[in-house]
This record gives structure tokens, C-alpha cells and sequence, in this order.
């Protein structure tokens, strides 16, 4: 039977995303340079969205090591978009999630502790306006009326604490501009498409 | 259709969706506006999926106590806290249960490159002619290095060590990158990020860290017999692109380095040609390139004799 909608993105955002940026990690020192990242990561949320059920899968962490690995074999036989020299003994690879829980459980605390040093650090109104709607749970129409501004103007703020989060979750963010390189190929190759 | 989105481009507009349907202002199941949005790019489905489950996780943080640090009363503060840390060890408890005895044996053949990725997270990279042996356990993860060199980029992951053993030589680190090169009697342990911790089995009162930037030479028997040089890693590591860098290397040690990799070897036939410098970047595998940069260069003459590339002077006239 199909589970709710929501039951699904409770599990991905317990049991996959706190895992985003160690499979990032993984993927970079993994494929070197010349991937780009950014695109397996989403395809692997959209085959996750595909699924009408997830209860059959037994670990979001091993599930994301094998859907982006997955991913990146498929990229090399399909196209150049992989640096062949670096990934022709993938074979080799072996994902079983032999992680103790004990490590997923210090993973997840680890990310939490990112998303709150985050929140702390959110411009003032759009860190206010987060908090009051993310852990008391105000509404948007409510915290307009405490702020005197618009509804809109709330989303805004939302928005913005949303988007600072989602950057938080892909990982550490010193990791990311020792790969500056890669950005910069992966933004040409969008740009030429 | 315009410009392709970038993916970070679909991750905004994903999250400015995820607050609306968070806010109730829209219904996922049912609002055509979204519907059109999903259906004009597959790669939206993921993202929102994404920016959903970034809300859901946020709110988890809630569930788990602490995310912010709100003026609660102190009492359930704690009471949350004991409740994580029995989480916690039920799960540690669990972990034992999961230790996993196979070693897992990666090895290359001559000339061959290969990237390991390690469940962990960690990477390890093996040269020419080199083997492990990969141990993953509870508490530590164990590598043997079996023959050759290899490197090593570590996942941090301070409740498991990552130990190399190269024969007696040990090499500790918990999140750094390194190369261990094992040699006739002892290994060269070259750092290329953070630091780790060298000894020799048996001698683990003479532990000696080593820092990123140096190389050491680890004797098999003494571990405080070390040498300490500083070294470019990222020269160093130039195997690893199958490359071999030379930058002022002697033609006799370019050479060495060149025979590691191929079944034809070099060789050179003159003491002085052997004895002169050379800097340039080359393909491991083409040792006819390096001959032919060496003829050009320095007009030693080319001899190929079935395996063998022979470098000599220059006849003279």
C-alpha cells in the first residue's frame, strides 16, 4: 500500500538528507574532479520522489551511497560528463552500509548542530521569523500580524531560512571552494546545454 | 523552452513551493500551478522533495531538543538530552553486533591506477604494483598495506582510527590524507592534509606525528630512526592523474620512477647523462614520451631493444 505523502518526506528528511553531505564528500574525493555533484545529488532525490513507498528500504544512508553511485555508472556509460581515468575500477566499489548506527546517529546530531549554528546565524527578522514558525509552530498569518508586515513578506523570510538550510545540508562549506574548479566546470557545461 | 535552470536555481524555486505548501497556502495533491511547475522540468519532483524534507528535518531537531536554544524549563531540557544519549548507546550497543570480521583485498597489476571508496567515506588510492586489505569494524578501521604505495584520504571519524600497517611500520590518523610507501626495510609516510601518528610495532612509546607538508622515512625496527623532509604533496601525488612531475629529478631517478609503472624499461648507459636534471610532466605509461623529451632536450640517442629503452649520449661526429 501506498504511504502518505508526508510519511515520505518525514523519512527523507530523517533519514536520507542528514546523509547528503557525507555521500557529497564520498562523491567528490571519489570521482575526483570533473563531476558535477549538484546533478547526481538531484537525480537521486528524483528517483526518490518517484517512489510511492519507502518502506522497503532498510537504510536512507545506503540508499543514497547506491542510488548516486548508481547514478555516476550510468552518467559513464552514457556520456563523457565522468573522467573515465577516474572511475574505471568502480567495479571494485562496494557499498554495503556496514556504518554502525552509532556513526548515523552522530551524523545526524552532526548535521542538526550545522542547521542550528545556521540558524543562529540568519539575518535577525529572518531568523525570528523561522523560529517562531518552524519550532512554536505560528503561522504565517499570525506572525504577520506580530510584525505588521505582509503575509508575503513573512514567505519571504521562510524562504530565505529554507534556502540557508538546504545550502547548510550539502555539507561543509570550506570543502566545496578547495573544489572551486568543479563549479566552474559544472556551470559551463549548464551553460552550453 | 528557455535556458536550462541551473540545479541550484530549481533548489530555490523548490523551496520557495516547500514554504508555501508548509504554510498550507498550497495543496501538493491538488494545485494546478505546482502541477505545471513539476511537470515542466522531471528534475523539480527531486528538489522538492529535498526542500520538503529539509523542513521535516528541521522540525525533527525540534523532536530531538535543541535545534535553538529556546528558555525552556531546565528539567525537560535534560530529560531530552538522557533520552538522545540512550539512543545513542542502544545504538552503540547495536554496532558491536555489526562488526563485520571479512577483510576486503583491493590490488593493481603493473602500470595500474585505482580509487577505492571505502564505505566510510574515506578514499583510498593504489599505485602500481600495490595491495590492501581493508578491515571495517566498530572501533577501528584497519588497512594493511600488503605491497606498493598507496594514499589515503580519511573520513573523519574520531570513534574509529583509521591504522595502516605497512609490514611493522603503523600509521594512526583520524581525518587527514597520506601516502604510505612501503620500501625494503620500513615505509615512507608522506602527508598531504592534516596530521598522523607513526610508529613501529612494538615501539609504541616512540609514536611520532607527522604533519601535512612532510615526508618521513619509517624504519621497520626503530621507529625513532625517522627522517623528517618537507615535500610538495600535491607533486607527490601526481600518480594519482597517472602523471609522473619531475622538477629537477636526476634522469637516472626520472627513470626509476617510469619503471615502476611499465613492462618496457628505461635504462640509460652513461653515468653523466644518467647524473643530468630534467623537469617535466609526463604520462606514467609513456616512457617513450620521457625518452624522446630526454633525446630532444639534453640529444641522447634512442635505442629499443624488445623491452628495453636504451639512453645514450649523443655520437658524435
Amino acid at each position: 500500500m501506498a504511504q502518505s505523502r508526508k510519511d515520505i518526506v518525514a523519512w527523507v528528511g530523517s533519514h536520507v538528507l542528514p546523509h547528503e553531505a557525507a555521500v557529497r564528500a564520498w562523491l567528490r574525493r571519489w570521482t575526483g574532479r570533473g563531476q558535477d555533484i549538484d546533478d547526481v545529488i538531484q537525480e537521486a532525490y528524483c528517483r526518490l520522489a518517484e517512489l510511492d513507498d519507502v518502506t522497503h528500504i532498510g537504510s536512507g544512508r545506503a540508499y543514497l551511497f547506491q542510488t548516486t553511485r548508481n547514478i555516476v555508472l550510468e552518467q559513464v556509460r552514457r556520456s563523457k560528463i565522468v573522467r573515465i581515468d577516474n572511475v574505471t575500477d568502480m567495479g571494485a566499489l562496494n557499498i554495503d552500509d556496514e556504518t554502525p548506527p552509532l556513526d548515523r546517529v552522530v551524523a545526524g546530531a552532526r548535521e542538526l548542530q550545522r542547521v542550528q549554528a545556521l540558524i543562529e546565524r540568519l539575518p535577525s527578522k529572518c531568523r525570528r521569523v523561522f523560529i517562531l514558525r518552524r519550532i512554536h509552530g505560528v503561522s504565517q498569518r499570525e506572525i504577520a500580524k506580530m510584525f505588521g508586515i505582509s503575509e508575503n513578506a513573512v514567505e519571504k523570510q521562510a524562504v530565505r531560512g529554507l534556502k540557508a538550510i538546504l545550502k547548510a545540508l550539502e555539507g561543509d562549506e570550506r570543502t566545496a571552494e578547495s573544489q572551486g574548479e568543479n563549479h566552474e566546470r559544472s556551470r559551463d557545461r549548464t551553460r552550453s546545454r | 523552452m528557455s535556458v536550462r535552470e541551473t540545479v541550484p536555481e530549481v533548489a530555490d524555486e523548490a523551496a520557495v513551493w516547500a514554504t508555501r505548501i508548509d504554510a498550507g497556502a498550497v495543496d501538493p495533491n491538488n494545485d494546478a500551478a505546482l502541477r505545471h511547475w513539476l511537470e515542466e522540468d522531471p528534475r523539480r519532483r527531486g528538489a522538492l522533495l529535498r526542500a520538503e524534507a529539509a523542513l521535516s528535518f528541521v522540525d525533527r531537531a525540534r523532536a530531538l531538543g535543541g535545534v535553538v536554544p529556546k528558555p525552556s524549563p531546565r528539567p525537560i531540557w535534560i530529560r531530552r538530552k538522557l533520552v538522545f544519549l540512550g539512543a545513542a548507546l542502544a545504538a552503540s550497543l547495536a554496532g558491536v553486533l555489526l562488526l563485520l570480521p571479512g577483510a576486503l583485498h583491493y590490488s593493481t597489476g603493473l602500470g595500474q591506477m585505482l580509487n577505492v571508496p571505502l564505505t566510510d567515506g574515506s578514499v583510498v588510492s593504489l599505485n602500481t604494483l600495490s595491495a590492501v586489505d581493508v578491515t571495517m569494524r566498530a572501533k577501528a578501521r584497519e588497512i594493511t598495506l600488503v605491497r606498493g604505495e598507496a594514499w589515503f584520504q580519511v573520513a573523519h571519524d574520531v570513534q574509529r582510527p583509521f591504522v595502516v600497517s605497512a609490514g611493522r611500520v603503523r600509521v594512526r590518523a583520524v581525518g587527514t590524507a597520506f601516502t604510505v610507501y612501503r620500501q625494503d626495510h620500513g615505509a615512507d609516510v608522506l602527508v598531504t592534509e592534516g596530521v598522523v601518528e607513526t610508529w613501529t610495532a612494538g615501539k609504541e612509546d616512540q609514536i611520532v606525528r607527522v604533519a601535512a607538508g612532510s615526508k618521513a622515512y619509517v624504519d621497520e625496527y626503530d621507529s625513532a630512526k625517522l627522517t623528517l623532509v618537507t615535500t610538495d604533496g600535491a607533486r607527490a601525488l601526481a600518480w594519482r592523474e597517472g602523471q609522473i612531475v619531475l622538477e629537477g629529478e636526476t634522469v637516472k631517478e626520472a627513470i626509476a620512477q617510469f619503471n615502476r609503472y611499465n613492462t618496457i624499461k628505461l635504462t640509460v648507459a652513461d653515468s653523466s647523462l644518467a647524473e643530468e636534471k630534467v623537469v617535466g610532466q609526463f604520462r606514467a605509461t609513456e616512457p617513450m614520451r620521457f625518452a624522446e623529451a630526454v633525446s630532444t632536450i639534453l640529444g641522447a640517442t634512442i635505442t629499443q631493444q624488445g623491452d628495453t629503452i636504451q639512453l645514450s649520449p649523443a655520437r658524435r661526429h
